[in-house]
């Protein structure tokens, strides 16, 4: 990146901790205005649990966490509110509404907190399906219909529905064969790059972080271990990074043997 | 001695702890429902959940009440030459008590049981955590619209279960035990007055607000996958169960 970058999120010295369980540990990390930065790290780091701390639907123990220059950990329900309109989430299981169908999935947020008309929403939900792959027919259909695939772009086209600045992705591949898996990062690629947003994403696979990330991250034992450009990482010497990048079940990351920590 | 004071010292702090979570719990439900934005559609499928299709299981709960009401006031009653009571003993049994308890025993079963396992489903999927974070209050949007739809729509049921309970002691009593219709019908209306039916009704709304406060609030709270949604829906029915049986008791005192 060459341009001058500015910080989106600041995160400084974060705790969690679940009755015994500490989850962060100190976690500090610069997520920069525009880029695409993957926090990559095992099953049961806290990966989800950061992620949640900065969409604020978890409180931090203590630490500091500021968005456009302003701390958000001490924000009134209503700032909260409105924080999350420029914020899009796509969840680890797509969290689609069971009693709504697809394209009010997608509508969402228009109908219910832009209070727009129905007929326009639905125009734009069917744009934003068709920008993820899916038919008009499709919208008509409730989530229980479609495939796991079909879900993670519903969920997607729910996210970018309302072109926000910021985008948030948990596991956005997790359980999809390796072609929906390219499909999907491809569209989050793509997203990303049209709106000329921020986005975070949350994953272990490591296809997806490369695809989709500027930069990597990784959280371990409730830390950012290590933090380079996403074509510097095979080529680190952190040797936690590279057990983790190439899979071998032996070196410095201990398997869980207790529940110290949770996802 | 000790350690048995000190347990139920442990238990009165929990309940006086989830009493006060309740309580914050509706309240803040309740005010959030209160502000606008109002969730029409919502309302409007709630009431047709809690109020429509309860219909059938409350008609028939209330017609077989009645009938049965009707068989055993027979079998007393006629011991002492008094089955000219039968009549008003059916329509005030079913106005001031068995039409709203049954009523809500029956809804608490239907409809407060899948009031936690949708709620909770939806909290253990994430659902909740994505309605926040698409600019929507959870409380506002799920929580406020049931209990207004609880709070009006038992005593829509409640009287149409009154109605149907006198029918089928009407029809017990004039087809199987030989009453003279027009006499039976005379009896019924003659004892019946207008604060039996609305006593009923009063109770009714309060087993709603019951019913559904519990069905939201354990699936609001549950946690731990399919599991903890099972353990919701269990607490939902049982609670709610057992406060409609305690709250019938309070309100029959203070209306009686």
């Amino acid at each position: 990146m060459t341009k001058k970058m500015t910080s989106k999120f600041v995160l400084q010295d974060i705790y969690k901790r679940f009755d015994d369980k500490l989850v962060l540990d100190g976690v500090d990390l610069n997520v920069f205005t525009g880029e695409s930065l993957v926090i990559i790290g095992g099953s049961g780091t806290g990966k989800s649990v950061l992620l949640k701390c900065l969409l604020g639907l978890i409180p931090i123990d203590r630490g500091s966490i500021e968005m456009d220059g302003r701390e958000i950990t001490q924000e009134t329900s209503l700032q909260h509110e409105e924080r999350l309109q420029d914020i899009g989430v796509m969840f680890q299981g797509s969290a689609l509404f069971d009693s709504l169908k697809v394209w009010e999935n997608v509508a969402f947020r228009l109908i219910n907190a832009q209070h727009m008309d129905r007929i326009r929403a639905k125009e734009i939900a069917l744009q934003k399906l068709a920008a993820v792959g899916l038919t008009e027919k499709v919208g008509e259909l409730s989530p229980a219909e479609i495939s796991g695939g079909m879900q993670r772009r519903v969920a997607l086209a729910r996210a970018i529905a309302t072109q926000p600045h910021v985008l948030f992705f948990d596991e956005p591949t997790s359980g999809l064969d390796p072609i929906f898996s390219s499909v999907i990062n491809e569209l989050i690629r793509n997203c990303v790059k049209e709106l000329g947003a921020t986005a975070i994403t949350i994953t272990h696979d490591m296809g997806s972080a490369r695809r989709i990330g500027d930069r990597i991250a990784m959280l371990y034992g409730g830390k950012i271990i290590w933090c380079g450009k996403a074509e510097d990482i095979d080529n680190c010497d952190n040797p936690y990074v590279q057990q983790f990048i190439h899979g071998q079940p032996k070196g410095p990351i201990q398997l869980e043997t207790d529940a110290r920590h949770v996802a | 001695m000790v350690w048995a004071l000190s347990s139920i010292g442990r238990v009165f702090i929990e309940f006086l702890a989830s009493t006060g979570r309740l309580t914050l719990f509706l309240t803040n439900s309740l005010v959030q429902g209160l502000q606008p934005p109002y969730y029409f559609r919502q309302m409007l499928r709630q009431f047709w959940e809690i109020g429509y299709l309860s219909l059938p299981v409350v008609g028939l709960t209330a017609f077989f009440t009645g009938m049965v009401l009707a068989l055993q006031s027979y079998t007393g009653f006629s011991r002492f030459n008094a089955e000219g009571a039968i009549a008003s003993v059916v329509a005030l049994s079913m106005t001031r008590e068995l039409g709203p308890v049954l009523a809500g025993l029956m809804i608490s079963g239907r409809i407060g049981g899948a009031m936690a396992a949708e709620i909770g489903t939806m909290r253990v999927t994430e659902q909740l955590d994505a309605l926040i974070t698409l600019s929507t209050n959870p409380q506002k949007y799920l929580i406020a619209p049931r209990l207004l739809a609880g709070v009006t729509m038992l005593p829509l049921l409640v009287l149409i279960a009154d109605v149907i309970g006198i029918f089928g002691g009407y029809i017990v009593s004039v087809y199987r035990l030989g009453f003279n219709p027009a006499i039976y019908t005379k009896q019924t209306f003659d004892f019946i007055q207008m604060g039996d039916v609305t006593s009923g009704l009063i109770k009714a709304a309060f087993f709603g607000f019951i019913i559904t406060s519990m069905g939201c609030y354990h699936g609001f709270n549950s946690k731990g996958g399919a599991q903890g949604v099972g353990r919701a829906t269990t607490y939902a029915v049982v609670s709610s169960s057992i406060l409609i049986l305690v709250a019938n008791y309070f309100l029959t005192a203070l209306l009686f």
